[in-house]
């Protein structure tokens, strides 16, 4: 391996540590609060106060935080295959079910854009 | 079908196929080719004719979905980044992700029932439009099952990426922020990577209120509990 990529990667494993033990301080802290609020929120929530008092730098973690959204994919994909168990559903369901998805997300987009652009209109003409 | 000499064959195969097809995506840009479509499309097409249980699949690639918790305090970096975006539109954005929330889980929940699905369906469709880390422990707080809204919510990245392109065309949007909130608030992941295609700030805004929506509803998911 040559000693860039070498530095690269130790680079992500530290930073990748640092959001685990995040997330993982989150969690405890959490059930510790008995606030029925995952780790994973929790970690963000200590992550910004972190980045609020200057204790630490966006850029410290950018190569993990990165990493980690670009490849979220694979982190999901297992789940999707529930959809084994779930065969028989989709055959009396499925239709039905992508219906209420495409339906649902058309009326999401149109109101939630609809909304702020016309906000943003109003702020545009009280704004002097 | 059993594959118990290979022990390490599902995980194996979903990296590999994983890996592939972010090659071949990168390399044709074709969506088909995209690793929501294409990894999801092949693992079945191998698993379905072994009669692989959902268990038998899940025992050693499971711990890969443990790595959404910190993808969600990796958010914190995005959130904090567009802070000044946040601070100087934040009625917009803040009215936009309340409207589009109301309006997903309003009209899922109401098409659901007029169409007769099934309780565990309807509550599991409830948190599709949001990104899955969050999506996910918001239908187990309402009783669905958080592996089916995965499914839910791809279904919604895949056909939202493909709407917004054409709701564009339609909607007279004037503005960057209203274009970026329409893919970050109807289509997650795959809206944000349509949105950044679309332009620079369309990109930001959507992967801001992306993260934002879905912080959102899990914060008032307790709320929602209560109604359903």
């Amino acid at each position: 391996m040559n000693p860039a990529l070498l530095k690269k990667t130790l680079r992500l494993l530290a930073e990748l540590t640092v959001l685990l033990a995040l997330f993982l301080i989150g969690g405890q802290l959490a059930a510790w609060l008995g606030w029925p609020i995952p780790g994973g929120v929790m970690g963000l929530a200590l992550l910004l106060a972190l980045f609020a008092t200057g204790l630490l730098k966006p850029a410290t973690l950018q190569l993990a935080a990165g990493w980690l959204m670009a490849e979220m994919l694979l982190f999901f994909i297992p789940a999707l295959m529930s959809l084994l168990d779930y065969g028989s559903l989709l055959r009396s369901e499925g239709w039905r079910i992508l219906l209420v998805i495409a339906l649902s997300t058309l009326l999401v987009m149109v109101v939630t854009a609809v909304t702020v652009e016309m906000v943003c209109r109003w702020r545009l003409r009280h704004e002097p | 079908m059993s594959l118990e000499p290979m022990p390490l064959f599902w995980l194996a195969l979903t990296l590999g196929a994983y890996l592939g097809s972010r090659w071949l995506y990168r390399r044709s840009g074709r969506y088909l080719l995209s690793p929501l479509i294409l990894v999801p499309a092949l693992l079945l097409a191998v698993a379905v004719p072994l009669h692989t249980a959902y268990t038998e699949y899940a025992r050693n690639t499971h711990w890969l979905m443990g790595v959404l918790g910190p993808v969600t305090v990796a958010f914190a970096v995005p959130i904090w980044q567009q802070r000044a975006l946040l601070a100087r539109h934040w009625p917009a954005l803040l009215v936009g992700m309340l409207a589009g929330s109301v309006a997903s889980i309003g009209s899922s929940w109401a098409l659901a029932h007029l169409l007769a699905l099934d309780d565990a369906v309807s509550l599991s469709l409830l948190p599709r439009s949001i990104t899955t880390p969050f999506a996910m422990p918001v239908a187990q707080d309402l009783g669905g099952v958080p592996e089916l809204t995965a499914v839910f919510v791809m279904f919604t990245g895949v056909l939202g990426a493909m709407f917004g392109g054409i709701l564009l065309r339609w909607l007279p949007l004037r503005t960057p922020l209203a274009r970026g909130a329409l893919f970050g608030v109807g289509a997650h992941g795959a809206g944000v990577s349509r949105a950044q295609e679309v332009g620079r700030e369309e990109g930001s805004v959507a992967g801001l209120v992306m993260v934002l929506t879905g912080l959102l509803n899990l914060l008032a998911a307790p709320l929602l509990v209560m109604l359903v």
